[in-house]
Parts: structure tokens; C-alpha cells; sequence
């Protein structure tokens, strides 16, 4: 009995001995804790296949370390790149939240926004000179809203890619006569059907050509300003005529066969797009690389979207895209000052020079040209880097939460005649109201 | 009975007692620190707006009000109802092969090594995997094409109810490696006597296995069954992610997908995640007492 | 020699063949990811489901161990496993032989109470474990994912023993009593060798489920040289683009520890009765 009594008291021991001994922090005088996710981010596609030390990110941190004497960057890589936001509300609140983290830009940092110290009062005023995407990451898009970190490393954008020998084959060419209105890009659709290849394929369970596409058509017809009003429950998605025409169009694509059969649930889009079995697809040019890779440098062409309306009110001539990213300080953070000398250091031309090296992207950088960048002209990155600044900010980014979630959710169906667009902008509309309260 | 046996009898069930306590003191302590804050936690939470952050203002029952008038939570309820289907099918098959493998069928070393491999292998990649199987240009559909069974290829994750079949399927698959190894665990308790018996009198394979081996393992069978309602409630999440994004609109969400997307996607009503999570709780716990209600369990306690 | 003499020949050979059929099934995964590692980016995108082409890119095996660090990784992560999997065993059993046999006011309740914090999803319970941990300095801890670990099976756990040790006959308790055994010796040679079973599935199980995880280590364990297999893995596919062959390749590396553990303790919780148990 006594034997039982010895030995749990030991047990007991032992497991406060456990959590005291490993739950020593040791504090370091300036120090900085950086968070960037594993990939699509500072750190390359392949880099992970190298040595940490041999990262850009480690060697840019050390050329920091080495400029500024006494303080340490540690690098964390995060898992997920989604997960991380809720991992940093978690540390915010527990008050270990990284002096700077690498997340997404718009209402994803919205979301975050009382966990992260506002930048207004040290940010460097040639930095808001020379770069790109400020407007995404202050207080709901306000031109006088404050200002919550810097814009993620690279614009991204959106376009169809397509298959330039299958386009061919049909008779067309998107380089010289490219399909400007929805007129001719229907019967351009068509005759590509006609040869018995597939025209546009995608996987709407993540809504590739809903929000890398056919946003633009909502975008250029509503303006921004209307979305994040439908948003917000001041005016309604149900009355919103652009975002009606354009899941009218949408589901109209699919409707007349010009979108795979299976675009709800498809699972090898993509693997058909790069067999050559389809013609079209909507993407991102993060993924140019493997698509040339596939396919060939020469018959790999972007295809900006058609305007749904040549005198559209908001935008023509553009296609989906923007600084998705965002780097943030965290209000944990004992060196705010030296967490955006870091951010600044990161986004100079000299370091986005060297990152350039690592991997192919449309810098948010004002003073780097595509002959900087090594584009041959006429190459289709060439043709990839004249929308740096022809670009409307993802739609997703621009959603509120909530409604955002529920967009995504439904808009398969409406692709596929399984909802009415009348009824999706219904239910957006009731998931607007709750969120407002 | 004379007085001395029966302080003999008072001492043991006194030091039995005091025995039992400080066994059950450790673990009762961990989950007290451990478990019990979070669940008081989630609890509170689910009656305010909590973002995940500093926002967190009591709303009353608000959250569980939009819920349980809201369409979709029922929808969630349906899919979870509908998948705990997989339970009684992986028990069932899990009992055959168990027996089987038991009796040392031909191969036997050779198939125990790979009933298990699914357990191993990340969820993620066998719903990718199921995902493609069941594409509309994948191989299900080109086999029943030819053997003439369905000349029409069938979209099977764009309709609920295949999509929901196609899920229980991918369960089943994954999981009958582990309800056999546990049964296997069971029937090795039971003397191989009580088998032969059965066989001479000519018992056969079906009436072995249902009507001698599984009464004389009712415990570990209700153990499998519990913990297997348990997961169809709250371990389907990589599954669903990775074979339909529990899509098509919501048709083939469950529960704790439901969770994750208003905790993880967003993130803003982290109060609405705790009180689905909380209303979770109950119909799990409502199920659990269904159950051992109906399999007795509670004899067990007073013996 | 086979329990099932007394069969006919054919239907043996067609059990025989279902098995054969469905481990193949099993085994497919396997050989995907097999396949795929060997290919290059783009040549998996194109199609993931042929065999790869020359030249096969043992470079990802290759990277995983020299240039990832996947068996620092596996290190951080059977720290983990085998930290938890030692008081898994050891509360386990101790509370479960409670439960089982030792009868006591209040062992309802209180096993009730325990297997009702099951139920309570992860994602749920992330942030205020979070706060938690980290205010008594338990985050980037060892201790913290093991004291985790703990809280989320040891209900499970507890559930499986008690099961398990209920068949164990009393008179066997009984009379190693009236030999004048006490709680220790009884533990000892009576319930560890007819519980073994259960001890053994859940060594496997749990150790499998724990070296496959993602989610807490994902959050409690955040340091480079501190992660565990999964959650760096995870790092190697983004919302766009990824490296699946590079990811499969760690996959299956990582799949080898866990295969070992369940070839090498499967056969224990078949071996039964005969060993060990007191006359």
C-alpha cells in the first residue's frame, strides 16, 4: 500500500520535473522569429531538396545578421500556409506570436488585424514609393485605412493557359487575334469542340474558373466597392446585375459543353491539360514552369479573359491577380523596428535580384523590368509580365469571411446548373445578414 | 457469517478502494488539466462571437439558434448519420477476417502482415487516391463500361448519394485492417477447446464465427463499434478534405468538416465552431448511451 | 498446420484468392507513391498514374536523408511516440485493472467521465491547449506533445484495457490473492499476461496514429529541429504548387518505422493464453 503511495507520488514528481525542466525558454536579446510557409513563399520549389543553410531565405538572413550585429533571425517553416493563420491568432493570444509572419493579404489579414501591429508609424517612405500592393493590406481596402504590413513578395496572376498546337488545330490563334468579347471567345469555344478536344477543363471544387476567371466579368461590371457593399449587407448579391451576368455566363460556358462534364468533382484536370487533351484551363503562373515542362516552351500561351461588356465601368483589358501574400508584425513583437527593417531588407531590389535567381515571379517591385528579369520578348513570360500592373485584386481576397466561405462552396453548383445564380446570391445575401450582426 | 471473516472482508474492500483511487489518480488528474479546460472552454465559447482572438461577446444562444434553424447543420447531421453505415459493414467484415485469419487460412502470415497497411498509410492520399478511382474517366467507371454494366459514365462524387456510398466505401477499406486486428486481439483470449468443440459438432464457418466467438468477445466488440461511432463523428475530416471537399455544395460535409472550415478557413465566428462542436458532444453522447443501454454494458458495473 | 483442416479444396482456393485481390488493393498505395517518387515534378502532373521513365530520380530518397533531415525527423518524432506510448501503457493499465476488477463507488461516473472527453474534436480544443501549454512554457516542448498525446488517448486506451481485462476470470485474481499476492504482484503475473493482448494493440495502434500525425505536433511543435515527420512533409505541397514525388518519397521512408512496429508486435497479441498465465 504504501509501495502504491511511494510510487505515485513519484509518478506525480516526475511529470512536474517533465514539464518544469522542458518548459525553460531562454530569452535572447534581439532576436526575431520569421514565419514563411514551406513553399510558394521566400522559399523556392526546389529549395527544399537542399540543405537549410543553403536556402535564399538562410542566406538572406545571414546577410541581415551580418548588417546588423547582435541580433539572430530564426526561420520557422510553416506546414500550411491556411493553418497558419489560426496558428497565429492561437500564439497571439498566448502572446508567442513571431515578429513576422508570411500569411495572405486582404481580409485574411483583416481577420488578424488585432493581432498584428500596424506599420503607419515606422514604415520606410521609399519602400511605399517603390512597391506595389499597399492598398491590399490596409483597414478594409480604405485609402486612409491603417496600413498592416507589406504585400507579399510577388504579384500572382491568373489566366487561361492554353495549348497553342490544340488552338491551332482549330483554326485559331490567340496571339495575333485573341477572343475579346464573350462573343468570340463562345465561337472560338466552339470550334475548339468541334476538333473533339475538350476546351476548357478545370476542378471547381477548388472554383479555378470562378475566382481566377470569371470574377473579373462580377469585378469589371460591379466594382469593388459594390462587392464588399454586398458584403457588408449594405446592398444585396440578389440585385447585383454583374454578378448575375456573370454566373449567367459561367454556367452558360458549361451548359453549351465548352467545360468538362465533371468540372464539380474533376480530379486530373490539371494531368489532362498537360497530356494535351484539353485546351484551355484557367491557372496561375506559379505553375508555368511544369506547364512548359509538359508541353514545351512554344506551345504554352496565356489567354487573358474576354470583357463581358467592351464598355465595361470598372475594368477592361485585365486579368485576376494581385499580391496574394502579406508579411506582418506581430503585436508580440519586442522589436517592431527591426522585424520591418527586415521586411524592407527582404524587398529591396538587391535581395529581390538574388531571390530572382532561386525562382521565376512577377516582383512587387516598380523598378524592375522584364529584361531585369532575363524575359525574352515574345516569350510568354514576357507576355506574363505586361499585366504587372493590369490586374484586378482576387475577388476572394476582397470577400468578407463567411461569405467568402459560402461562396466557395456553392459556386460548383451554380457551374453545373445544380443551383440557380438567383439562388446563390440568396444564400450569399443571407450569409451576409449574419455575419453582420 | 462469524465477525472475523467479515472484517477481513471490510479491510480488502476498504484497501481494494483505496487501490482502485490511486490508480485512477493519474489519468483522471491529466484529463482534468488537460481536456476538461478546453471542453469548459469550448463550452463558454460557444455562447459568444469569439473570433480567436480578443472579440468575445456574449451572444446568448444565438450561435445554436442560426444552427439548428439554418438548413445546412441538418444536412451535416444527415451525413453523419448516413456514413455511421460504414461501422456495422467494417465491424462485420472485420469479424470475418479475424475469424479467418484465426483459423490460419492459407496465406495466413502472409495476409495478417497486410490487412493493416491502409491504417499506415496518410488518409490524404488514399481519399486522393478513391477520388480518382471514382473520377468520371477513372478506372470504375471504364471497367463497368466494359463488362456493360453502365455504358454511361457515372459522375459517382457528384451526386449525394453516391458520393456519400463512394466515402463509406473508402472507410470500410481503411478500416477493416484495424476492427481485424482488434478482434484477433479478443479471440486470442478464448481457449482453442471452445473452437474444436464447435467444429466437431459440425459447426460451420458462419455459425462459428457469429454464434461462438463473437458472444464470448461482446466487450471487445461493443469497444470497436463505440470507437468506431466515435470516429464517424470526429476523425473523417482528412477523408472528406481529400476525396470531395465535402462537396458538391454541402452535400457530402460532415460535422467535424464543418468544424474545421469556421475554425480553420475563416476563422471569424470561432464561437459558432464551439458550439457546433458542443452540440456534437451531445448527439455522441446520446448515441453512447443508446448503446450501452442496448448492449447491457451496464451490468458490468454492478456485479 | 491449419485450424481449418475440414474445408474443401475449392473453397480455400477462392478464399485464398478474394484475400489475394483485396491485399492487392492494400498494397496499391504503396506502389503509388512507389512510382511517383521516382518521377520528376512535371512528369507526375502529366500523369500521376503511369510507371515512371529513366531517369528514375532516386534523388528524392536521397534528398530526404542528406538534405531534409528525415532522420533527424523521425528522432523528434519517436521521442514523441515512445514517450507517450511508456504512460499510455503504464496509467493504462493501472487504471483499467481498476475499472475491470477492483469495484469501487463511483467507477461509473467516472469512466463515463473519461470516455466523454473522446469526444471533442481537435480543431476544437487547438486554441485554448494552445494558450494553455504555452502559458506553463510547454509549447516547442517534447513534454507538451507528450502530455497532449496523452490527454487525447488515454480514454481510448482505458476503454480498450478495460474491455480486455474484464474476461480475465476473478478466480484467477482470487486465488493469487489467497496466495498472498498484493496489488503489484497481481498486476505483475496475473492481468500483464492475460492482458497482453491489449497491451499489444495498443503499442501498434498508437504508435502508428501518433507517428502519422499532423495537427498537434503541427501546432504545439514549431521549432526546424524540433518537428516531426508529418508536419514537415506537409510543408512540401502549397495551396498551387507542390512536390509530390518528393513528399511520397519521405511518405514511404516514413512508412518503414511504422510497418516495422506492427510485423514485429502483431504476432504478440495472437500468441494467447498459454504463455505466462498463472495456474
Amino acid at each position: 500500500m504504501r509501495k502504491v503511495l511511494r510510487i505515485t507520488v513519484l509518478l506525480a514528481l516526475s511529470l512536474v520535473l517533465v514539464v518544469a525542466f522542458t518548459g525553460c525558454a531562454k530569452k535572447e536579446a534581439k532576436k526575431l522569429t520569421v514565419w514563411i510557409p514551406g513553399r510558394d513563399s521566400y522559399i523556392g520549389p526546389d529549395e527544399q531538396k537542399k540543405a537549410q543553410e543553403e536556402w535564399y531565405i538562410s542566406k538572406a538572413f545571414k546577410r541581415f545578421e551580418k548588417a546588423n550585429p547582435g541580433v539572430t533571425v530564426e526561420l520557422v517553416v510553416e506546414p500550411d500556409a491556411a493553418a497558419a493563420h489560426q496558428t497565429f491568432k492561437a500564439a497571439a493570444v498566448a502572446g508567442t506570436a513571431p515578429d513576422v509572419a508570411n500569411l495572405w493579404s486582404g481580409q485574411y489579414t483583416f481577420g488578424i488585424k488585432d493581432a498584428v501591429r500596424p506599420i503607419d508609424d515606422i514604415v520606410p517612405k521609399n519602400d511605399l514609393a517603390n512597391l506595389v500592393g499597399w492598398e491590399t493590406m490596409r483597414d478594409d481596402f480604405k485609402a486612409d485605412g491603417k496600413l498592416y504590413g507589406y504585400a507579399g513578395y510577388t504579384v500572382t496572376l491568373c489566366f487561361f493557359f492554353y495549348n497553342k498546337t490544340l488552338v491551332k488545330k482549330a483554326g485559331l490563334d490567340f496571339e495575333a487575334n485573341p477572343p475579346r468579347t464573350t462573343q468570340d471567345f463562345d465561337a472560338a469555344l466552339e470550334k475548339i469542340k468541334k476538333t473533339g478536344v475538350v476546351p476548357i477543363v478545370t476542378d471547381e471544387s477548388f472554383p479555378w474558373l470562378n475566382l481566377y476567371v470569371a470574377v473579373y466579368w462580377w469585378y469589371q461590371m460591379s466594382g469593388p466597392d459594390r462587392i464588399l457593399s454586398d458584403c457588408l449587407g449594405k446592398t444585396k448579391f440578389a440585385d447585383d446585375a454583374g454578378l448575375l451576368a456573370m454566373l449567367d455566363y459561367y454556367h452558360a460556358l458549361w451548359q453549351k459543353g465548352y467545360v468538362n462534364r465533371d468540372a464539380a468533382t474533376s480530379s486530373d484536370y490539371w494531368a489532362k491539360f498537360l497530356q494535351g487533351k484539353a485546351a484551355l484551363t484557367p491557372q496561375v503562373t506559379l505553375v508555368m514552369s511544369d506547364a512548359i515542362a509538359a508541353l514545351g516552351a512554344d506551345n504554352v500561351g496565356i489567354l487573358a479573359p474576354p470583357e463581358i461588356d467592351a464598355k465595361a465601368p470598372f475594368a477592361t483589358d485585365r486579368a485576376v491577380g494581385g499580391t496574394g501574400g502579406a508579411l506582418v508584425v506581430s503585436k508580440n513583437s519586442k522589436n517592431p523596428d527591426l522585424a520591418v527593417k527586415l521586411i524592407s531588407f527582404l524587398s529591396s531590389k538587391a535581395e529581390t535580384m538574388e531571390l530572382l535567381k532561386t525562382q521565376a515571379f512577377v516582383p512587387i517591385r516598380k523598378d524592375i523590368s522584364a529584361a531585369d528579369m532575363g524575359y525574352k520578348p515574345g516569350s510568354v513570360q514576357d507576355k506574363m509580365y505586361s499585366f504587372k500592373d493590369k490586374y484586378i485584386y482576387f475577388v476572394d481576397n476582397i470577400l468578407t469571411p463567411g461569405v467568402v466561405d459560402e461562396y466557395y462552396k456553392l459556386c460548383p453548383l451554380v457551374l453545373v446548373g445544380k443551383m440557380t445564380p438567383k439562388k446563390f446570391a440568396e444564400s450569399l445575401d443571407a450569409k451576409a445578414a449574419e455575419m453582420k450582426k | 457469517m462469524s465477525p472475523m471473516i467479515a472484517r477481513a472482508r471490510n479491510t480488502r474492500r476498504r484497501t481494494r478502494q483505496r487501490q482502485a483511487i490511486l490508480s485512477i489518480l493519474p489519468v483522471v488528474l491529466v484529463l482534468l488539466a488537460i481536456r476538461a479546460y478546453p471542453i469548459v472552454f469550448a463550452a463558454a465559447k460557444s455562447v459568444t462571437n469569439w473570433n480567436g482572438l480578443y472579440t468575445s461577446d456574449y451572444v446568448g444562444f444565438a450561435n445554436y439558434a442560426r444552427l439548428l434553424k439554418g438548413e445546412v447543420f441538418w444536412t451535416l447531421v444527415r451525413n453523419n448519420f448516413v456514413l455511421l453505415l460504414n461501422v456495422p459493414i467494417q465491424v462485420f467484415l472485420g469479424l470475418v477476417v479475424a475469424v479467418l485469419l484465426h483459423e490460419r487460412v492459407w496465406g495466413w502470415r502472409f495476409f495478417r502482415s497486410l490487412y493493416y497497411v491502409p491504417q499506415i498509410i496518410s488518409a490524404v492520399i488514399i481519399g486522393y487516391l478513391f477520388r480518382t478511382l471514382f473520377s468520371m474517366d477513372g478506372p470504375i467507371n471504364i471497367v463497368l463500361a466494359r463488362i456493360g454494366l453502365m455504358p454511361e459514365a457515372l459522375e459517382w462524387l457528384g451526386n449525394t448519394a453516391t458520393a456519400l456510398g463512394v466515402i463509406v466505401f473508402c472507410l470500410v477499406w481503411s478500416s477493416v485492417g484495424w476492427q481485424a486486428i482488434v478482434f484477433m486481439g479478443g479471440l486470442s483470449a478464448i481457449p482453442e477447446s471452445v473452437f474444436e468443440a464447435a467444429r466437431i459438432d459440425g459447426a460451420g464457418f458462419w455459425r462459428r464465427t457469429f454464434q461462438v466467438a463473437v458472444p464470448m468477445i461482446v466487450r471487445v466488440v461493443e469497444y470497436a463499434v463505440m470507437l468506431s461511432v466515435v470516429w464517424t463523428f470526429t476523425g473523417l475530416f482528412p477523408f472528406i478534405f481529400s476525396l470531395t471537399r465535402g462537396g458538391p455544395g454541402y452535400e457530402t460535409t460532415t460535422l467535424d468538416y464543418m468544424i474545421y472550415l469556421r475554425s480553420f478557413v475563416s476563422g471569424v465566428n470561432l464561437g459558432e465552431a464551439c458550439a457546433i462542436a458542443m452540440l456534437l458532444l451531445l448527439i455522441i453522447l446520446a448515441l453512447t448511451v443508446v448503446e450501452m443501454k442496448a448492449t447491457n454494458s451496464m451490468d458490468d458495473w454492478s456485479e | 498446420m491449419s485450424r481449418m483442416d475440414g474445408r474443401s479444396g475449392a473453397g480455400k482456393l477462392a478464399i485464398f484468392i478474394v484475400q489475394t485481390l483485396i491485399a492487392l488493393t492494400f498494397l496499391y498505395p504503396l506502389f503509388f507513391m512507389m512510382q511517383n517518387s521516382l518521377k520528376t515534378r512535371p512528369a507526375y502532373y502529366t500523369n500521376p498514374f503511369n510507371l515512371p521513365v529513366a531517369p528514375l530520380q532516386f534523388a528524392n530518397f536521397s534528398a530526404m536523408v542528406s538534405q531534409f533531415k528525415i532522420l533527424l525527423l523521425f528522432r523528434n518524432t519517436l521521442i514523441v511516440c515512445l514517450g507517450t506510448l511508456a504512460l499510455l501503457i503504464l496509467l493504462g493499465i493501472l487504471s483499467s485493472y481498476a475499472f475491470a476488477k477492483l469495484r469501487f463507488r463511483w467507477s461509473q461516473p467516472v469512466y463515463l467521465a473519461i470516455v466523454i472527453t473522446l469526444f471533442i474534436p481537435a480543431q476544437v480544443t487547438m486554441i485554448p491547449m494552445y494558450v494553455q501549454f504555452a502559458r506553463i512554457g510547454l509549447v516547442n516542448s517534447f513534454g507538451g506533445v507528450v502530455l497532449a498525446y496523452l490527454a487525447q488517448f488515454i480514454p481510448e486506451v482505458v476503454m480498450l484495457m478495460t474491455a480486455n481485462f474484464r474476461s480475465i476470470p476473478n478466480e484467477i485474481i482470487e486465488a493469487s490473492e489467497i496466495d498472498g499476492a498484493n496489488y503489484w504482484d497481481v498486476v505483475r503475473h496475473v492481468i500483464l499476461p492475460t492482458g497482453r493482448a491489449a497491451i499489444f494493440l495498443t503499442v501498434i495502434f498508437y504508435f502508428i496514429v501518433m507517428w502519422n500525425d499532423l495537427f498537434i505536433p503541427m501546432v504545439l511543435l514549431q521549432k526546424m529541429d524540433m518537428r516531426t515527420v508529418m508536419v514537415a512533409l506537409a510543408s512540401l505541397i502549397a495551396r498551387y504548387t507542390g512536390d509530390p514525388p518528393y513528399q511520397f518519397a519521405g511518405l514511404l521512408l516514413s512508412a518503414i518505422p511504422a510497418i516495422a512496429v506492427y510485423v514485429v508486435f502483431q504476432q504478440y497479441i495472437i500468441k494467447g493464453l498459454t504463455a505466462g498465465a498463472i495456474k
